[in-house]
């Protein structure tokens, strides 16, 4: 019945081919491990692989693994698309393309090298001169960059594709800064934890060798007289589409996640400025183009890069994979001459096809292509030209005569390609197993004299039918591809260190990233602090609206004033008394007004901005948590929706998950820097928030009425009316609260208590003084933690004649102002190297990296 | 002739300036027809090292960085140059290679395209279109010798354009200069290299000084006791050729060669990334005296 079923499924599969298929081979028979494949996906039933599909959609959401795309008004984060079908090759098979890449990247390697020494490819007529000279990657400032290791390209993706004869082809080139590994990686993980069953008989290599080869290069390629070298993974930062990618890759591989405003060049070396100070750096796996690398060498508007770069890397001071030069090979003129450059470099053939290529800066080449159109794709030869693939066959008669003046004027800079024809492989769509047309990205890193090919890669397949679309831009989905075998006892590769395994023992923390730590606990708590204060309000304010007079009462009016106060949204309740008769529609303005700086949508949105900033700091517990608030962010800002019988559910919620968000830092981040900035941010935040709302509600004496309703807000708002109750009982007096809140140490919300964690947390940050002395911001807690120890509560519980309680509010001003000095001190303390280099242009285009 | 060459730039800041990286490309140049007997840079406040390169063309270039914050930078570079009177330029034997000769050796002699290539494509400030080769048509006859036709084309610009001092700023595209008929020496030197190119020649960009003449009796020159840029062409058998499009003269023993390269994004005699958000002001002071 089972083996029937299979079959049918298979059959089904199989009845809908129109063109070559990844499940069978060349004879038209099914390949066994896609036998087994099906029988086992048939096992499972479609309905319930359609329900881990959608489990590894909500895990990789949760993850945070995401695509950026350029150009979408909200900066959209596209979630990555994994389909749970992985492609399948065998190992035999696999091991004839793998000597097919390690061939072409030993070539390029030569190529490299060749290009930015003595050229002599073009001396020796292997290659038209226009390979160099018209190359937009091919950059003057780099004839003297070299890496110390004996390979240039140290790390090298090819895109594959099958033809109808069986072989791969290779499509494409990626050799500056190549992408997706990471997020191989991370399908890799995602499949093995939620369909685990699907390789049942099936021996799967792993991904990590190549990995391992990665870091073994690295540490070659860094200073050996160093124990712990740092190394530094670049990325252009948040904004670009695969900074997850950078992200993920970078906390897995162990290294520094720095943008190029967090690496400074000094006398001729580069150096983190992490909080600790500067930090020499030796070595920098970029994920930056080769012309945004160094702004006073390359791109002058770029502000990406570091100045000076070059230079360092010329003195041999710092090594940057790959070497930036390195585009010169992704220029798809090569492809037309990849065969003579193979018998001239190594005197053997290709290995692996490119697909058939024509550059038509040569007369017969171009001839060819002018009265061939109809078969070919039409690309400039230099990436980035903004000019799109065109496809021969879907031009009118007037755009193809139009095509050809344009070739035929400047010919050198035109290539065609033989229009690719891929293969097919079943891809789940809709609940159905349907052919996709798929292509391969293969991964290699240099290792010593030979290249590791990664036993696996990123296959990215149509997500429509009988079209070729596959760029992630344009929402293509991915693929675990599995290198598969029957024999598990397969030796594994043998990874030779040349040093011990631990690499960077020391993760600096860049100033960058330090700020963006320390704003997120200012935020969270900032957003907390006032949720907190207006659900209390809303609860008063429901009461009276059920039980109360129509007439609005002294004491609503202070709490919605405080909260004014609070939130710093003047004028707020201060000035309208139109506002105060109907409270709620300033309230949903103060919780979803994205706009307003202050209102809980506003600091929510800072809060995710500079989440994802640092996201190499967070654990899968914290994603999904941020995940969460993302989700109730996305809900408030939906202001239409909100009325006064709803608000409070959601904004309960969001205090939820915020709260757990710290408890999850409280309870599993590391205690280092990145720690003790977030807490800092956050207590520094906790601190005046509470002050603000003390002031308002206790600056002026007020009738015993309206102040046992204040002091009942104050208390809920430091989370002390269950223990003040236990030792006061219903007797409600501002000198026994003021006792509490300012003097209690052992509560978490009195201030001393506050301050005094807040002393011990800067006197473990790393300090720019000499030994044992205080830094200004340890002065100014000091200095506040004893003004509040000191308070004399009855003095400060009473009023003057006019019933100002002044000698409260000057203390609680004095303590605010110094708290508010604490982290101006520490902005300059730690963050000040965070200023943006001067560029005398805007910039023009945006350094991408995409997939 | 021999030249004492003192060369200051000064730059203000409005806020202090914590970062600065610059590169130089201010050496001249030792050539069959130049020597550089010594040459100093002086940059205020100093840097702890500055670093020498020789750049793809062969140009000296010097690389330093201030960390400490400063309001003023001076870069002062001073040299002893000797310019032997020419050799190349004016011609005793003229060149009579013509300009279809010209054009079908470089397009197919493999020696010339792969030495010259990169002087015939368009570069990052040298791009033309119909509108520049249709300037420059009447000068480039095919039956006319190459040297000849460029000699022409710097009369044409020479006499069409005038030279203002403030209409461009380096990044003024040649079609606007063309269109005002205004400029400064690297606007026309921009320009002849792109009619040059247009037309299949090789021609590159020099950056140098010129030594101005005294007022008295002469005419002074343009572009004078300033950096000062012209162009070189490729005349087969022969070699490079310099001409001045901005004096309409034949360089000679008064200008100082520092630089050349496609066009003067390859040799800008000073350029620098700083870190500050102020504005800045910039002074330039050229001497060129000779001894």
């Amino acid at each position: 019945m089972l083996a029937e079923a299979s079959v049918n499924l298979l059959q089904s599969y199989q009845s809908g081919l129109s063109s070559y298929d990844e499940v069978l081979d060349l004879n038209g028979r099914i390949k066994p491990y896609w036998k087994a494949l099906f029988s086992t996906m048939e096992k499972l039933g479609i309905d319930e692989l359609q329900n881990r599909n959608k489990e590894i959609v909500n895990k990789l959401r949760e993850n945070g693994v995401t695509y950026n795309v350029y150009g979408t008004p909200d900066g959209l984060n596209r979630p990555w698309q994994l389909d749970p079908i992985p492609f399948l090759i065998e190992q035999k098979e696999w091991n004839g393309i793998a000597k097919g890449l390690q061939q072409r990247a030993v070539l390029l390697d030569l190529i490299l090298k060749d290009l930015y020494g003595p050229r002599n490819l073009i001396k020796d007529g292997i290659i038209p001169a226009e390979l160099v000279f018209d190359n937009a990657g091919f950059f003057r400032p780099c004839t003297d960059i070299k890496l110390s290791s004996d390979k240039q390209l140290t790390l090298f993706a090819a895109d594959m594709a099958r033809g109808p004869d069986g072989q791969m082809w290779l499509v494409d080139n990626r050799t500056q800064a190549p992408s997706g590994s990471g997020y191989t990686l991370e399908n890799r993980i995602v499949m093995s934890k939620l369909l685990p069953e699907l390789a049942d008989g099936m021996y799967v290599s792993k991904l990590s060798p190549y990995f391992n080869s990665l870091q073994n290069t690295v540490l070659k390629l860094s200073d050996k007289s160093k124990e712990a070298p740092n190394i530094v993974y670049m990325t252009p930062g948040p904004n670009n589409e695969a900074y997850f990618e950078h992200a993920y890759l970078a906390s897995y591989l162990g290294y520094t996640l720095a943008q190029g405003d967090d690496l400074l060049v000094r006398n001729g070396s580069v150096w983190l400025k992490s909080i600790e100070g500067l930090q020499k750096v030796d070595v920098i796996i970029r994920r930056i183009d080769d012309d945004w690398c160094d702004p006073l060498e390359l791109r002058e508007d770029s502000r990406l890069g570091v100045p000076g770069l070059l230079q360092a890397i010329r003195m041999g001071n710092v090594q940057v994979l790959n070497a930036p030069g390195s585009s010169v090979l992704e220029n798809h003129a090569f492809h037309a001459f990849m065969g003579n450059i193979c018998t001239y470099f190594l005197g053997e053939k290709l290995i692996m096809p490119s697909v058939a290529t024509w550059w038509c800066g040569h007369v017969k080449e171009l001839n060819y292509v002018l009265s061939h159109m109809d078969e070919l794709i039409i690309k400039k030869a230099n990436r980035k030209t903004k000019f799109r693939s065109i496809y021969g066959r879907l031009l009118s008669a007037s755009e193809k005569d139009e095509l050809k003046r344009m070739i035929s004027q400047k010919p050198h800079e035109f290539i065609a390609q033989q229009e690719i024809s891929l293969s097919t492989t079943p891809s789940l769509i809709d609940g159905n197993i349907v052919p996709r047309y798929a292509a391969l990205r293969a991964f290699l890193v240099a290792n010593g004299n030979e290249y590791h090919v990664m036993q696996g890669g990123l296959t990215r397949s149509s997500p429509v039918k009988d079209r070729f679309v596959i760029s992630n831009q344009y929402g293509g989905l991915s693929k675990d591809t599995w290198i598969v075998s029957d024999k598990t006892g397969e030796v594994p590769e043998k990874i030779v260190y040349t040093a011990p395994a631990s690499v960077n023992k020391h993760i600096s923390l860049p100033s960058q990233s330090a700020e963006n730590l320390f704003w997120i606990g200012r935020y969270c708590e900032r957003t907390m602090a006032v949720i907190k204060f207006m659900n209390i309000t809303i609860n008063v304010l429901n009461l009276d609206r059920n039980f109360g007079g129509s007439a609005k009462q002294e004491h609503i009016k202070i709490l919605l004033q405080s909260l004014t106060h609070l939130s710093a949204t003047y004028p707020g309740f201060l000035e309208e008394e139109e506002r105060m008769s109907d409270p709620y529609k300033e309230i949903i303005d103060l919780v979803s007004n994205t706009n307003r700086p202050g209102s809980i949508a506003s600091s929510i949105s800072s809060f995710l901005n500079a989440v994802s900033a640092v996201r190499n700091q967070w654990n899968m517990e914290t994603w999904r948590i941020v995940d969460l608030i993302d989700n109730g962010f996305q809900e408030i800002r939906n202001a239409g929706h909100m009325n006064s019988n709803n608000i409070q559910k959601t904004l309960d919620g969001l205090f939820n998950n915020m709260f757990t968000f710290l408890g999850i830092i409280a309870e599993s981040m590391p205690r280092d820097n990145s720690f003790l900035l977030l807490e800092t941010g956050k207590l520094i935040e906790r601190i005046l928030s509470r002050i603000s709302v003390i002031q308002s509600n206790f600056g002026v004496k007020n009738s015993s009425g309206v102040e046992n309703e204040l002091i009942e807000a104050t208390l809920i708002n430091h989370h002390l009316l269950v223990s003040y109750r236990q030792i006061y009982k219903s007797h409600l007096s501002v000198e026994a609260m003021l006792d509490m809140i300012l003097l209690e140490k052992t509560l978490p919300f009195s201030l001393v208590y506050m301050l005094d964690e807040l002393k011990s947390n800067l006197g473990r940050l790393p300090s720019t003084t000499r030994g044992e002395r205080l830094n200004d911001a340890q002065k100014y807690v000091l200095q506040a933690s004893t003004l509040i120890k000191l308070a004399d509560i009855p003095a400060l519980s009473k009023s003057n004649g006019k019933s100002d309680r002044s000698e409260l509010f000057e203390l609680l001003s004095e303590v605010s102002r110094l708290i508010s000095s604490v982290s101006v001190n520490l902005t300059n303390m730690y963050f000040s190297h965070t200023i943006m280099h001067h560029s005398f242009f805007e910039p023009v285009d945006y350094n991408k990296d995409e997939i | 002739m021999k030249y004492k060459l003192i060369h200051k730039t000064e730059y203000r800041y409005a806020e202090p300036v914590s970062n600065y990286h610059s590169l130089l490309c201010l050496t001249p140049r030792t050539l069959p027809d130049q020597l550089c007997t010594e040459f100093r840079i002086e940059v205020t406040p100093e840097p702890s090292q500055i670093f020498e390169r020789t750049d793809f063309y062969g140009n000296k270039t010097h690389y330093f960085s201030l960390h400490s914050p400063h309001k003023k930078l001076t870069v002062l570079t001073t040299g002893m140059v000797e310019r032997q009177s020419e050799m190349t330029g004016s011609l005793f034997i003229p060149s009579v290679v013509t300009c279809r000769e010209a054009r079908n050796r470089m397009l197919n002699e493999r020696s010339l395209k792969i030495a010259f290539l990169e002087y015939i494509l368009p570069s990052p400030f040298v791009k033309w279109d119909q509108e520049i080769m249709d300037f420059a048509q009447e000068c480039f006859l095919d039956d006319k010798p190459l040297y000849e036709c460029v000699q022409h084309l710097c009369r044409k610009i020479y006499t069409e354009f005038k030279f203002v001092s403030d209409f461009t700023t380096i990044h003024t595209p040649i079609k606007d200069v063309l269109a005002a008929r205004k400029g400064v020496c690297q606007d026309f030197s921009h320009l002849a290299i792109a009619c040059i190119r247009s037309f299949g020649f090789a021609a590159r960009y020099v950056s140098g000084y010129l030594e101005t003449l005294p007022p008295p009796g002469k005419q002074k020159m343009q572009g004078s006791d300033a950096s000062h840029a012209w162009i070189s062409v490729y005349i087969p058998d022969y070699g490079w050729c310099d001409f001045d499009p901005t004096n309409n003269v034949v360089p000679g023993e008064r200008h100082i060669v520092t630089a050349w390269g496609r066009d003067y994004n390859d040799v800008p005699p000073l350029k620098g990334i700083i870190f500050s958000y102020g504005k800045h002001t910039l002074s330039v002071e050229v001497d060129v005296i000779p001894l």
